[in-house]
């Protein structure tokens, strides 16, 4: 049984624009994706998240590097592995004019899936009664689910999903995070690649985190929160400027945020209030502000072209 | 790779375009017939009394004028340089005759294989549209991408593709041919003349119906490639006519030579079982003049089928190596 579910080393993918300039859109990444769970793949627009998905699964080729899933070296093996790789890249897209149970017949047929498991992966994803619908006519959370439909016709060991709540409701994107997250839970591995960060925080195990084509951070969310720089302590006190006097003399960062003060560089909240009830001001309320992985994410992305 | 062009063929028959496809050369297949019916059907009364009454007219003169006419005639041809046409053949003034103003009955064995080169041309061009679209479409949709994450080996996909649009449009092909064959020689037969329609004839027009069912199929192979490689339908298309009026219709017309290089002249041979093209021979006359001759050449069959059958391999070759190395973004 092998522990990771994808790991790439040194993945290199580099375009050219219609004006012949070379633009680098993956350069070196090193990416492990463990098994089972769901594994948050982030990064900026642009960052290079879609390429490395597709160079995963053999659409674009990669002009360097190694790539494996679940030990097997991809493209040369992606054949052998792919019954145990359901993906959606980008937006869905299925054929237009057909319906969706349709087009989910031809994608069972094509990979000998009997025609049976059509109607229960459509019953999985909420989509039973319009699958007699065309697919232009659904909207774009039906749109979604028939992709993750897709996708379960193979009951896949590990799903892909690219951007899955692009363009989606409240609802929808509800929907979509109790999916992957039901599907990780059932010790499937779900990679969710997405610049929405909340949506991921709720969901993921692990993380990655990526900004131009190079890998940034990578571990568990609490590993990846907890190496950030970003401890800040929320204070209350009523001398602001002598509170910053203080804490400043002692090497921590002081700011200003309106009645309150954040405080970073502290190694402990103690420190704080031990420090300004020396020098008799009484801190009337303090809480430290967790730090978030948006925090972590916008700290390690900064000029990373963040959209 | 069966598994695949069997569930390609499900998705062309299933596919909008490739019904209004089929049903407009069905259309136009009637019309086709409707334009034999009009040719064969004979005179109505009133133009039956028109033609009648020109036949009297120009008898008349030529009762009249017949022999002042042939003397002008042939004091005009000796006056003539040489060289010149034979004598009977320019003032040949015979009496005319009421069949010169009615209307040529029609005979089967002679219309039909002009009528079937035609049906070959609707068909071939209809298949490529239907081919192109039918793998065009998955790029313009994005879908070709969401296809190959369910099977990532190209070159089975591109051939499925391919094979499918071939095989799927063969029989429109049979079936077309086989309603002009028929539906023409059931008008010919009650209007016009199908006494000379040998077994030989029948086996002539089998043989030029078989092979543009091969070519319909070729052309939806090719239509297929065409839509692969430009991804586009409209794009496909688009180049396909530029070729055709660019370089078959201007280039050919200016250089007379490469006519047995055109895709036209190797496609008639084929189908017809030898075909001919005509060259200019220009020559500067002892006394000065510049003459031009038509000189009648024929293409063979053997030249229009490997000529045909490397076209179709070189090109199905390099879009699967296009296919093959493509990124799909």
């Amino acid at each position: 049984m092998p522990e990771l579910a994808i790991s790439t080393r040194g993945l290199r993918k580099t375009y050219r624009t219609r004006l012949g300039r070379k633009v680098v859109a993956v350069q070196g990444l090193d990416l492990d994706v463990p098994v089972g769970g769901v594994h948050g793949f982030l990064g900026p627009n642009g960052s290079g998240k879609t390429t490395s998905i597709r160079m995963l699964l053999g659409l674009i080729r990669a002009d360097a590097g190694t790539m494996t899933v679940f030990d097997r070296p991809v493209p040369a093996q992606l054949p052998e592995v792919v019954g145990r790789v359901g993906a959606i890249v980008e937006s869905p897209k299925f054929f237009p004019a057909f319906s969706g149970r349709k087009n989910l017949e031809l994608l069972a047929e094509a990979i000998g899936v009997p025609r049976k498991q059509v109607g229960e992966v459509l019953e999985q994803t909420s989509l039973g009664e319009r699958g007699k619908d065309r697919y232009k006519a659904y909207s774009l959370g039906m749109k979604q689910r028939l992709a993750i439909a897709a996708t379960l016709l193979k009951q896949p060991d590990l799903l892909i999903f690219d951007e899955p709540t692009n363009g989606l409701d409240p609802a929808g994107i509800r929907e979509i995070r109790e999916t992957m997250r039901g599907l990780g839970d059932q010790g499937r591995t779900v990679l969710v690649s997405s610049h929405i960060l909340a949506e991921v925080e709720q969901v993921a195990d692990t993380v990655s985190i990526i900004g131009h084509g190079r890998l940034l951070a990578s571990g568990t969310v609490a590993q990846v929160i907890g190496g950030s720089t970003a401890a800040t302590v929320k204070v209350a006190v009523d001398n602001h400027e002598a509170a910053i006097r203080i804490l400043t003399a002692a090497g921590m960062t002081v700011r200003a945020d309106g009645n309150y003060l954040l405080v970073d560089g502290a190694e402990h909240p103690a420190d704080v209030t031990r420090r300004l009830a020396h020098q008799e001001l009484y801190v009337s309320e303090l809480a430290p502000v967790r730090a978030d992985l948006e925090s972590v994410f916008l700290e390690l992305t900064a000029g990373e072209g963040l959209k | 790779m069966i598994r695949l062009t069997g569930v390609e063929l499900r998705r062309l028959t299933a596919r909008r375009l490739t019904v209004i496809g089929v049903l407009a050369v069905l259309g136009i297949t009637a019309f086709l017939l409707f334009a034999i019916w009009q040719d064969a059907r004979p005179l109505s009364a009133d133009e039956q009394r028109v033609a009648q009454t020109q036949y009297e007219q120009v008898h008349k003169d030529w009762v009249e004028h017949g022999d002042e006419n042939k003397q002008m005639c042939e004091a005009d041809w000796r006056n003539m340089p040489d060289p010149k046409p034979a004598l009977e053949e320019m003032c040949a003034f015979r009496e005319p005759t009421i069949d010169d103003f009615g209307k040529p009955r029609t005979v089967f064995a002679e219309v039909m294989p002009e009528l079937l080169l035609g049906s070959s041309y609707l068909l071939v061009f209809a298949a490529f549209l239907i081919g192109a679209s039918f793998f065009g479409a998955e790029f313009s949709t994005g879908s070709i991408g969401n296809w190959l994450t369910f099977e990532p080996r190209r070159l089975r996909v591109y051939g499925s593709k391919v094979l499918a649009a071939a095989i799927g449009l063969a029989p429109v092909g049979v079936v077309v041919l086989a309603i002009s064959l028929l539906g023409t020689y059931l008008i010919v037969d009650q209007l016009g003349d199908t006494a000379t329609t040998t077994g030989k004839v029948w086996g002539d027009l089998t043989a030029i119906g078989g092979r543009a069912v091969l070519l319909t199929a070729l052309g939806a192979a090719l239509g297929s490639v065409a839509g692969s490689l430009l991804r586009h339908t409209a794009a496909a298309i688009g180049v396909v006519m530029a070729y055709l009026v660019l370089i078959e219709g201007v280039f050919a017309s200016f250089l007379n030579k490469a006519q047995p290089w055109l895709v036209k002249t190797n496609f008639d041979a084929f189908v017809r079982h030898d075909t001919t093209y005509y060259l200019n021979q220009c020559s500067s006359s002892p006394d000065g003049g510049y003459m031009c001759n038509s000189i009648e050449k024929t293409l063979t069959f053997e030249h229009g089928a490997w000529y045909l059958g490397i076209l179709a391999v070189v090109v199905i070759a390099i879009g699967a190596a296009v296919f093959q190395r493509r990124d799909i973004t």
